[in-house]
């Protein structure tokens, strides 16, 4: 429990520095544009990489590739991509997750 | 005073639709720190004090694997530096605040860029303008973490399949950005990183931050060749 509360207190300074950092010393300086893209790409690659951990499992030392995290990502993506509605992609892709679970 | 009512009223009207948008991040938010083991109060405080949807959606993912805490530290502080970005364009609009600017520098994230940023450009800085549209925020994202927590809390996760809320998520966040050549690259790259480091290390505490540090290089080198070609 105090665990918890330290990793909250620790993610809410970090998060506080890195905007008051910005809006105190980065003011009025010119950052270069690569260094701006790259910024901008990190969260897609750290998205990516997340999912990427749960559609392939470590199971006894491999890795195993889970169908039903996998079919629902496709999905949850194409409805998304159709859409544009996120709420409705993201109960779509979880439904189709358990049928594939539970009928495959 | 009538300046300042209107102003009010376009951000509540401009902040509206994004609000929405927020809190629906904000139920899966929810739903997912309950799955990764935080209480209704922690999952709540967390809102409340961090205040980041990246931060909290990608720390409570990672700890739902089993990460250590530094390396989900490393990870928010590298997806935190973005922020710097966004402090570094609204401060000017945010000067008028003074002191208080130190306050508002607490509501810094993507959504409050994209609208104050492109107010400042027309009106001048109106830091009344950024307050209404993060409060909004503030309070959306909260109420609907604190909602989804609840609920995450109610259901049988493997009934409901609440397990594959992360990566469900995560795919119906990430799709919306796959703009340009560069962002989809920056993405494979991602995934042939993030694939080639656990199947050489299955399961292993450096993928995700390693991943962030160098798959953006691959988007970057993109979009040199593309400006040169």
């Amino acid at each position: 429990m105090l665990n918890q509360w330290l990793f909250i207190g620790i993610l809410a300074i970090v998060t506080y520095l890195s905007r008051l950092l910005g809006v105190e010393l980065m003011a009025g300086r010119k950052m270069s544009s690569a260094l701006r893209l790259y910024f901008n790409y990190v969260p897609v690659a750290i998205i990516t990489a997340l999912i990427v951990k749960q559609i392939f499992i470590p199971t006894s030392g491999r890795l195993v590739l889970s169908f039903p995290v996998l079919i629902s990502c496709l999905i949850a993506a194409l409805a998304v991509r159709l859409t544009r509605h996120f709420l409705p992609s993201v109960v779509i892709g979880i439904v189709t997750g358990l049928l594939v679970r539970y009928f495959l | 005073m009538e300046h300042r009512k209107s102003t009010v009223k376009t951000a509540c009207i401009e902040a509206l639709p994004l609000a929405i948008a927020i809190a629906a991040y904000g139920l899966s938010y929810g739903v997912m720190a309950v799955q990764a083991g935080f209480s209704l109060l922690t999952a709540a405080a967390m809102s409340v004090l961090v205040f980041s949807g990246s931060a909290q959606l990608v720390a409570v993912a990672m700890a739902a694997g089993g990460a250590g805490m530094i390396s989900i530290l490393l990870t928010v502080m590298l997806l935190n530096l973005r922020n710097l970005l966004y402090g570094a364009a609204l401060a000017e609009g945010l000067a008028p605040a003074g002191k208080w600017k130190a306050l508002l520098a607490f509501g810094i994230s993507d959504e409050p860029f994209v609208l104050s940023s492109s107010r400042f450009k027309k009106f001048g800085p109106d830091p009344v303008y950024f307050s209404i549209v993060t409060g909004m925020f503030y309070i959306a994202w909260i109420l609907a973490g604190y909602f989804g927590a609840l609920m995450g809390s109610q259901l049988d996760p493997q009934q409901w399949g609440l397990d594959l809320a992360f990566p469900v998520t995560f795919a119906a966040l990430l799709v919306p950005g796959l703009k340009g050549k560069p962002v989809i690259a920056t993405a494979l790259a991602a995934a042939v990183i993030a694939i080639s480091m656990d199947y050489f290390a299955p399961g292993n505490q450096l993928t995700i931050i390693t991943t962030g540090l160098l798959a953006p290089l691959v988007g970057l080198w993109l979009h040199g060749r593309q400006k040169h070609a």
